[in-house]
């Protein structure tokens, strides 16, 4: 910003003057904090800088990543770096995708109220109930579509008063989900025979002798398939 | 002085407090100490934990609320139990703005239920919408010599103001398999419980009122027992796998109301129960005197 | 978004950014039926490279001093960390007695260390026997923010052949073609890998959505959405948990141990929030710490993680590996340029593989939206400041407008929430819908084409070093294609681990030491570089200065 307008914040309780118009996290870091955890990737991608603030005169807790979110007047703000939500290991292949799989390796899920607390702690305005309920139904498909925009930050878990590991839960589903309904393509596999016949491998060859003038050319002569959408 | 462990509550520390003192005064005087709990906390008679349950009905109103997002006012249901817990919330919730308060503050940001959303069994808006006339024209292949106990069991007749029909004397499914061509035998046990949830840590016990409810029907007659619930089916049919051995037992085919419903209308028997399939087409071959006799 | 700034904006936008929209709009429908640009000449590329790209800026840039690639050329931010002091004395370090004992360490928590980890793992090595360590969490790294896709010729139309030549070309033909080679044939096979882990790629009726990247002369890009990297990587780690290989965060490597024979033998890390150091002795190290994105390169901003600071780089060539093509950097085209708070984030190329154009102030079109990374970065610049055609914001910067608006044009309503949520969030975050306005652009330091100097097995020059990914220099030679570096973490990260877990089966470790850390300070000041400055860095810092001032240091 050209002229910088300041405003008060409080991380952890503490009060601190930053600049108006930046993220939570370069506050905090004009602020002279320097993260050790809390920062990731730093464009919302990775869930590290999980967040959760309280705005000057409200009661309710909000909820963001650190990266993404811009400070405001008066904000309450600590960040929550990790969550100890257990995960439950299992061989992808040996997995029966039946509709009770998901409840075995997370029941507790069953102990969902719908109370929706998780979904309204989602920075990725994911509807973290609807898949949780449609996890109880086995639905794997469903839980896929919904759940796929997850960063994984653990914030729905940390507000869960049923203890549900989403994170975990929905990655299994998605899994299972790509490997029992979403096949992998024909072409693919014929390609992979081709490459273990070494088809491709004599065209790489003579490609590598070639010298510099040989390799300008051929990359002259290419011709650039039309775009289109249908493989 | 011998003691006994004494809870107080949290009246006798405010509002009572004469109540305590005099209760201790007495018992010391008996010889006989109340010593308060190091530890307490509320007896839980809290209107929050007792009879204030809104919170059980939380999931209830949110699918409401997504009727009423589509800006409708009605909501089917097939599933008996779905159907009993909707309508009752709805009723309940409709009725009182106050504790539709309550729910809408604690939804917080979602959209707020305004209490507008009536809940309808498939049966009901069987008969109050499209009609038995209607129904009974859009089946061509006619049930007739089919005899269907009509199996309610609980939710679908009680409590009361949650009932799709008379609660002691239901005709509403009979009704409907009488448009589709079939006959539906009374049985004393229509509107008994299955057992329901207890299948999970009693099963011997769901499996023997299931099996009473089988014997009613197979004594009435039937040759088909038609329900409205997944899980009354389930434990029916749970029922009949154990005891199979037991006379007749096996003989009856237990399936959706809406099955008999489409197989009257023509779908496809590859997407029916094959033991329906061979029933209706046994009955049938009796009806029209080929084979059989 | 605060109210003080909300009030001058519309939708996201100030009101002078709002007459150039108009403009771009004013213009859309008739660049929707015209189509792109041409695609430039060789000629034409080679020139606004070198008038425009900020590699070819000879003071930006000065010849290494010391170490095994000596007098090559380098950017001043490589080149002071490779000529800094080591952070740990040597002399203070107890190496007689390892903390850890471990056939393989892999240095990294990105994609290539979790491939490395699991291929190691396949090839014969106990889980127990493998230890991953990471700077920040496991996963936190550059392979989870890739955007837009992964090259792989499977198609029927396509070649690995095809695919060799588009990165040769897009490369300028410095790249090591053995390398390409190892890339571009193993494609096919890496997404096979993804499909059995349980990746949900893009697909319509069964078959892949698959798209143009700049450069690529077939449609031959994988994705998840614009979320490619993060699905990835997501899943990968699953595995790497469900199959149990320990994992230790916040935990980096700051040296090398080397043995008397001159073998790998493991590293020094240190745990971030204690400060002790660790002894990690191995038979095999691999090298999978990523880039330097954060060294800020020319004081550009970037798309990269928060530990991307190079410190494999520092410490291999401490170890000996020499450094290739460092003289070369990836501007990726468009990084945002507004609002100020997302400045240099990553806008991926699928925007304009999708059909979004980059158009200037007054709403024409100035370039073939999908050119080489590194030409069209340089176009872009050139059209701010050389053409002046910019569009300027309130804190001064200059960028030009991507349109999004016409991928929904071109493939209907909805395209744009179905197949970039992930950049429709980041925009909307900030006020700005990118399916009703464009978005504004401008290149962002988002890769480290060179690195390490590698062959086709992962192997440095170092015996039982090995290394893959970003860190690794060759592959890409001076300019990468988008979807390429997903497949290389894949391909040279699987490589890594088998080449490693090979080596560690029949080669023993010696005692650990760093008396090569030694003999490089000596170096260092033999050859007259007096300087406070200490590697690797780790973190970057962006404590403001009058903080840093005030710094009373009384709990260090």
């Amino acid at each position: 910003m050209s002229e910088e307008k300041m405003m008060q914040i409080f991380i952890m309780g503490k009060a601190y003057d930053v600049p108006v118009g930046v993220t939570i996290m370069d506050a905090m870091e004009y602020a002279g904090y320097r993260f050790v955890r809390g920062a990731g990737c730093r464009s919302g991608f990775c869930g590290a800088c999980a967040t959760v603030y309280r705005k000057e005169g409200e009661y309710r807790l909000e909820f963001a990543l650190a990266c993404q979110e811009m400070v405001e007047e008066g904000m309450h703000l600590t960040q929550l770096p990790f969550t100890p939500a257990p995960r439950s290991s299992y061989v992808l292949s040996e997995l029966d995708a039946d509709e009770n799989v998901l409840l075995q390796h997370y029941p507790a899920i069953a102990r969902c109220v719908s109370c929706n607390t998780c979904t309204k702690a989602c920075p990725q305005d994911i509807e973290v109930m609807d898949y949780v309920q449609a996890a109880l139904r086995g639905d794997l498909k469903k839980v896929s579509e919904l759940s796929f925009d997850c960063i994984q930050c653990g914030l729905c878990s940390m507000r869960c008063p049923a203890d549900i590991k989403h994170s975990h839960l929905a990655q299994m589903a998605r899994r299972l989900y790509a490997v029992t309904q979403s096949p992998e393509p024909d072409h693919l596999k014929t390609r992979m025979s081709e490459l273990a016949e070494g088809i491709h491998e004599v065209q790489l060859d003579a490609l590598m002798k070639m010298n510099l003038d040989e390799l300008k050319k051929q990359y002259a002569a290419r011709v650039i398939e039309a775009e289109g959408e249908e493989s | 002085m011998n003691t006994i462990p004494y809870f107080p509550g949290c009246s006798l520390k405010d509002t009572a407090t004469g109540f305590e003192s005099s209760a201790q005064f007495v018992m010391e005087t008996l010889g006989l100490r109340l010593q308060e709990l190091e530890r307490w906390n509320c007896c839980g008679t809290v209107t929050s934990l007792t009879t204030d349950d809104l919170m059980h009905h939380l999931a209830s109103v949110r699918n409401l609320v997504r009727v009423q997002d589509l800006h409708e006012s009605e909501l089917v249901a097939l599933c008996s139990m779905c159907y009993n817990t909707l309508a009752r919330t709805a009723q309940r919730i409709n009725a009182d703005p106050v504790e539709r308060d309550k729910i809408n503050q604690f939804m917080d940001r979602e959209s707020s239920y305004e209490g507008t959303v009536e809940v309808r069994h498939l049966l009901q808006v069987l008969r109050d919408r499209i009609g038995w006339e209607t129904l009974a024209q859009a089946t061509p292949i006619t049930l007739e010599g089919l005899k269907v106990a009509c199996y309610y069991g609980c939710t679908l007749l009680r409590p009361k103001e949650a009932a799709i029909d008379n609660t002691e004397k239901p005709t509403i499914m009979s009704e409907a398999m009488a448009a589709a061509g079939a006959t539906s035998v009374p049985f004393p046990f229509a509107g008994e419980c299955c057992g329901t949830y207890q299948v999970v840590d009693r099963r011997d016990l769901s499996i023997e009122r299931s099996f009473r409810v089988i014997q009613s029907a197979l004594r009435a007659g039937a040759n088909v027992i038609a329900t409205a619930c997944p899980l009354c089916q389930h434990n029916l049919q749970e029922a009949q796998k154990e005891l199979g051995h037991v006379q007749g037992l096996a003989d009856i085919e237990i399936v959706y109301f809406t099955e008999l419903l489409a197989a009257a209308m023509g779908m496809d028997p590859q997407r029916l129960p094959e033991g329906l399939n061979v029933l209706i087409q046994q009955t049938a071959e009796a009806q029209t005197g080929w084979g059989g006799s | 978004m605060s109210q003080a700034i909300a009030g001058q904006l519309q939708s996201g936008y100030p009101a002078a950014m709002r007459e150039s929209i108009a403009k771009v709009e004013a213009t859309r429908d008739r660049r929707l039926k015209e189509g792109p640009r041409n695609a430039m000449s060789a000629a034409q590329r080679t020139q606004v490279l070198q008038e425009w790209h900020p590699d070819y800026k000879a003071d930006k840039k000065r010849a290494i001093q010391v170490g095994p690639s000596k007098g090559e050329r380098m950017p001043h931010e490589v080149a002071d960390l490779l000529e800094a002091y080591p952070v740990v004395n040597p002399r203070k370090i107890d190496l007689s007695s390892p903390d850890i004992e471990v056939q393989i360490l892999i240095l990294g928590g990105g994609g290539a260390a979790s491939v490395a980890a699991l291929f190691a793992h396949e090839e014969g090595i106990p889980t127990k026997d493998i230890l991953m360590v990471s700077k920040l969490r496991h996963g936190d790294c550059n392979s989870i923010m890739a955007q837009g896709g992964i090259q792989a010729a499977d198609r029927e139309t396509d070649s690995p052949a095809s695919h060799y030549i588009d990165v040769l070309g897009g490369g300028h033909y410095t790249n090591n073609p053995e390398l390409v080679k190892a890339l571009v044939n193993d494609g096919p096979l890496m997404i096979d890998w993804h499909e059995k882990l349980g990746a949900l790629y893009d697909k319509v009726d069964g078959q892949y959505l698959e798209a143009h990247g700049g450069g690529t002369s077939r449609r031959r890009m994988h994705s998840a959405k614009d979320y490619t990297g993060m699905e990835l990587m997501r899943v990968i780690r699953d595995e790497v948990r469900n199959v149990g290989i320990p994992v230790i965060e916040f935990a980096p490597a700051v040296e090398l141990l080397l043995d008397k024979q001159g073998h790998a033998a493991g590293a020094v890390l240190t745990n971030l929030e204690t400060e002790e150091y660790i002894v990690v002795k191995a038979n095999a190290t691999v090298l999978a710490t990523g880039g330097f994105g954060r060294l800020h390169i020319q004081g550009f901003p970037t798309t990269n993680h928060y530990g991307a600071t190079a410190d494999g780089l520092i410490m291999a060539y401490r170890a000996g590996v020499r450094l290739i093509d460092m003289d070369s950097v990836q501007y990726h085209p468009t990084g945002v340029a507004y609002p100020a708070a997302i400045l240099g984030q990553l806008a991926t190329e699928k925007l304009r593989n999708q059909g979004a154009e980059p158009v200037n102030a007054h709403g024409d079109s100035f370039v073939f939206p999908l050119e080489p990374r590194d030409v069209e970065s340089a176009a872009i610049i050139r059209e701010c400041y050389g053409n002046n055609n910019g569009v300027s914001t309130p804190s001064g910067i200059r960028g030009v407008w991507l349109d999004t608006p016409m991928i929904d044009a071109i493939h209907g309503k909805g395209t744009i929430k179905k197949r970039l949520a992930a950049m429709w969030m980041m925009w909307h975050r900030h006020d700005i819908d990118i399916t009703v306005d464009p978005a504004l652009v401008f290149p962002t330091l988002h890769y480290q084409n060179g690195g390490v100097e590698i062959d086709a097995d992962a192997r440095t020059s170092v015996p039982g070093l090995f290394a893959g990914g970003e860190v690794a220099g060759g592959v890409h030679g001076k300019n990468r294609l988008m979807g390429n570096s997903l497949l290389d973490y894949n391909v040279f990260g699987r490589r890594a681990g088998i080449s490693a877990a090979k080596w560690a089966k029949e080669h023993a470790a010696k005692s650990p030491t760093l008396k090569h850390i030694e003999a490089f300070s000596a170096d260092l000041e033999s050859a007259g570089i007096k300087t406070d400055r200490k590697a690797p860095i780790i973190l970057p810092d962006y404590r403001r200065e009058a903080v840093l001032e005030r710094r009373l240091r009384i709990l260090t």
